[in-house]
């Protein structure tokens, strides 16, 4: 048996346990190109008016590549192509994604089972790992945390050996706000300074009391039924009250509901809070939520009807309360669904879409948002601001005047409204270099603020190189976190390592560490697993 | 003359049509697709499949072709796919947005630039007419969010003499847009986005004017003006700038449409939501029927100048006749 032949069976044998269930067909290329160079690849990223920190992320990546002889180029494009490229079609090598710390992401759900089962919705990489979609599916119907805790650890265990992906850094919420006018700003988990518990919690040491919120894109949608983006929900939230919230630390609390009881796998019993009135006065009642969820299943609202369709009844059991039977036990529920639930008032919404003229309630506009929320809407001038003032009849009611939300043209423009004191804080993220130069104004605090999102580096293994998990090893291991996390996020990060991030506390698995950088190892495991360089310094496939 | 108007009006009408047609072919070429941008590709098909219908999207393309043109025709502008909001409503607010900043700024640049222009040709190869072509020209060069950017760091950021942006300060939203003219808050924000567009559109008119004024200088008819011993002044203005400012009006117009909607730098840069903005969100998010009312508006708005255009010239060459067959 010569040496080729032996490597041969070592590769084959290694993609082959990349998975024993990675798809055959996605290892044949690496064979049908044994001895021969390993062909150049590309990194798809969006471009630098989209995100100006991911193209410089991929040039570094691309040059690092060079280390091991391996010739890579940067496809920075249009965000929303690049998005149909991997989402629908599914064409692409590598990609480079940041996936932002949405409260509804502190579930392990998205990073775990929507990101690496086999029809995990977000799954479009083709990993296909027979233990992960086990532990991806016990884990969505472990209903006891600390069962589900463990399965989640070890999918993130083996996630990191199988280098399915590269998360490359986790970076902080860079957010800045006057301190000379706030007092009382709330960081949350993910959302920073932006968040929810920020606009209830704060207050304007002077002026007129409204606290002036600055975000780069426009608002887009007021409609609590059609809306989908994590941009909208954060407006909605201060007009609809949801049964429950994500705490400051990413824990549910209650909210419009007293109690959310899980009763077994597949019962959970809901009291409503007393008193609750609707901004027209007309009071909340159990019969409003029963209706909401109702309403959202009969018009498939987008972002709640896949819980929804797992709730195999709804029953009112008392003047408050209500029981919810689901068709199968499903943990995620609480964070994705009673976090992010609006309350609708029966009385408006029963007669939309027929009362608004229209056909499809997804194409209702909802000019005049009325919930039961801590704001009530006031006005909103498209393109420019949303005006919203403090429901001092909620039960829990803003310390504030209200919160104006104004657009911006771009992060320069906002950065520059902060110093001037014409806005009191940001909503979203700011670019790193320009929270901290603002950190060195008087009166201004630019700060970084954990979150459990991270960018990432996510490989197609269908193709190619990327089939081999070795070969995926070597990439994570050149990736040059440090630099990019010192640079260009101007430290505003911590370097990558597990699909969870240590902000995540509760979920993310310790033991999983990020690889340091070091092009030598990294040559070392391409050696190893047969690889080879020619004259040129360019890397061979094994054979 | 009436006959003239009527034939340019069903040319408006046909050109109209073909521009709508045409914008309907270039948005559904574009890669990628307008579900994308409002639901997440990670959710169930079924639910994508609900979104397409709910915006039509489930039709053919022949079919999709009817609609829009029917709703075309019935002023009908549909919905927009993110906000749901009429299109007509979303136009007419950004509309008057950019509109009033356009106002503004075309104001200072045919004002100074026709005014320069005269003073530059009567005083030709003097230091007025070198200093005035030279930073005409550098004007011209500089993109508008060089000069926007150099603006407010200096004026706004540095000396805090202006707002960073906004049409009026936070929460202070008035009561539609004569309210609006009424704040000083506004004339003051106005300024830097106005200085910015007329120093990037000042050099056109401005040259133009002085080219102008120097063909017609050496006409016969000056010369004679000259010869009766009529002033220089009135010379200057009565007689030739009158005659020379038909160029400037030829350009003016189709300056004038292609700014309304080319101040998409300029709206960023002074978080200013007009058209120019909307044009760019809408095409990014793949909204169709915003993006093909910002594009279709625009259209409809060069063409009307265009037609005023002629009939200015009419007004200010009283050589020149509309007849039936059109200018002669």
């Amino acid at each position: 048996m010569t040496n080729d032949t032996m490597n041969r069976r070592a590769f084959l044998q290694r993609t082959g346990a990349a998975g024993a269930a990675l798809a055959a067909s996605t290892a044949v290329p690496a064979f049908a190109s044994a001895g021969q160079p390993v062909e150049s690849m590309s990194v798809l990223t969006a471009n630098a008016s989209f995100d100006p920190v991911r193209p410089e992320m991929g040039r570094l990546i691309t040059q690092a590549a060079k280390g091991i002889g391996w010739d890579i180029k940067l496809a920075a494009e249009d965000y929303n192509l690049g998005i149909g490229k991997v989402f629908k079609e599914q064409d692409f090598d590598m990609f480079i994604v940041r996936w932002t710390g949405r409260a509804n992401r502190i579930d392990p759900e998205t990073f775990i089972r929507m990101q690496h089962h086999k029809d995990g919705a977000y799954n479009k990489w083709g990993y296909d790992n027979a233990r992960i979609n086990e532990l991806s599916d016990a884990q969505q119907v472990a209903m006891v945390a600390e069962e589900r805790q463990a399965l989640v650890h070890e999918a993130q265990a083996l996630l990191h050996e199988d280098a399915v992906r590269s998360p490359i850094v986790y970076p902080s919420m860079t957010n800045a706000y006057r301190e000379d006018r706030l007092e009382g700003v709330v960081p949350m988990l993910g959302e920073g300074i932006g968040s929810f518990w920020t606009d209830i919690n704060v207050s304007v040491k002077h002026g007129d009391g409204y606290v002036r919120t600055g975000q780069t894109s426009p608002l887009k949608n007021l409609n609590p039924v059609s809306a989908t983006d994590s941009n909208e929900f954060k407006e909605l939230r201060m007009i609809y009250d949801r049964l429950a919230q994500v705490d400051p630390t990413g824990k549910v609390v209650p909210w419009a509901a007293t109690a959310i009881n899980i009763v077994d796998d597949t019962t959970v019993d809901i009291v409503l809070r007393d008193g609750m009135k609707f901004h027209d006065g007309m009071p909340v009642t159990i019969d409003d939520v029963i209706f909401s969820f109702d309403y959202c299943t009969k018009w498939k609202a987008p972002f709640f009807i896949s819980s929804l369709e797992k709730f195999e009844s709804v029953s009112k059991t008392g003047a408050n309360s209500l029981r919810i039977k689901l068709s199968a036990p499903h943990a995620p529920l609480m964070i994705n669904f009673f976090c992010s639930f609006f309350i609708l008032p029966q009385h408006i919404w029963k007669d939309i879409p027929e009362k608004a003229g229209i056909d499809d309630v997804l194409n209702f506009a909802n000019e005049n948002p009325i919930g039961s929320g801590p704001f009530k809407f006031d006005y909103w001038d498209r393109g420019k601001e949303l005006k919203v003032s403090a429901n001092m009849d909620h039960f829990s009611p803003p310390k504030c005047a209200g919160i104006i939300r104004v657009t911006y043209g771009s992060h320069d423009a906002m950065a520059a409204a902060i110093e001037a004191g014409e806005c009191d804080r940001t909503r979203y993220i700011l670019k790193p270099a320009l929270v901290q130069d603002l950190n060195k104004i008087n009166g201004v605090v630019g700060a970084g603020y954990a979150s459990h999102g991270f960018y990432d580096l996510g490989y197609n293994v269908r193709r190619g190189p990327l089939a081999d998990k070795a070969f995926r090893k070597a990439m994570d291991m050149i990736i040059p976190r440090d630099v990019i996390r010192d640079v260009i996020m101007s430290g505003y990060a911590e370097n990558g390592g597990s699909v969870i991030a240590p902000a995540n506390k509760f979920w993310h698995n310790s033991a999983v560490k990020s690889r340091p950088t070091n092009v030598k190892a990294a040559r070392d495991v391409l050696a190893a697993a047969g690889y080879s360089w020619n004259d040129d310094g360019k890397l061979l496939y094994p054979g | 003359m009436l006959d003239y108007i009527l034939r340019r009006f069903v040319y408006t009408l046909i050109t109209i049509f073909a521009v709508a047609t045409i914008l309907f072919i270039i948005f559904r070429m574009l890669p990628g697709e307008p579900t994308m941008q409002v639901i997440s590709p990670a959710m169930d098909p079924a639910v994508q499949e609900r979104m397409r219908e709910a915006f039509g999207l489930n039709e053919p393309v022949w079919k999709q072709y009817m609609i829009y043109m029917k709703n075309l025709a019935t002023l009908e502008w549909g919905r927009s796919f993110v906000s749901a909001q009429e299109v007509t409503d979303i136009l007419g607010h950004r509309f008057w947005n950019t509109i009033l900043l356009m106002a503004a700024g075309m104001c200072m640049t045919l004002v100074l630039g026709i005014g320069m222009g005269i003073i530059m040709a009567w005083r030709r190869n003097g230091p007025v007419d070198l200093i005035g072509t030279v930073v005409g020209l550098i004007f011209q060069a500089a993109p508008p969010f060089i000069t926007g950017l150099l603006l407010l760091m200096v004026l706004s950021y540095r000396l805090g003499m202006f707002p960073t942006g906004g049409m009026y300060a936070p929460g202070a939203r008035p009561d539609g847009v004569l309210d609006l003219l009424m704040t000083a808050d506004f004339w003051h924000r106005l300024v830097l986005p106005t200085l910015t567009v007329g120093m990037y559109y000042i050099s056109t008119p401005m040259l133009i004017m002085r080219d102008s004024m120097l063909e017609v200088l050496g006409s016969d008819y000056i010369e004679l003006a000259r010869a009766k011993g009529l002033k220089s002044r009135v010379i200057m203005m009565r007689h030739a700038a009158r005659n020379a400012l038909l160029g400037v009006v030829t350009i003016s117009g189709i300056m004038i449409g292609f700014a309304v909607g080319g101040q998409v730098v300029v709206e960023s840069l002074f978080s200013w939501p007009g058209m120019g903005q909307l044009m760019v969100e809408s095409a990014a998010q793949h909204d169709y029927p915003v993006a093909q009312g910002t594009f279709l508006m625009l259209a409809i708005l060069v063409i009307s100048l265009n037609f005023l255009t002629d009939v200015l010239y009419s007004y200010l060459d009283p050589r020149i006749k509309i007849t039936a067959k059109g200018l002669s």
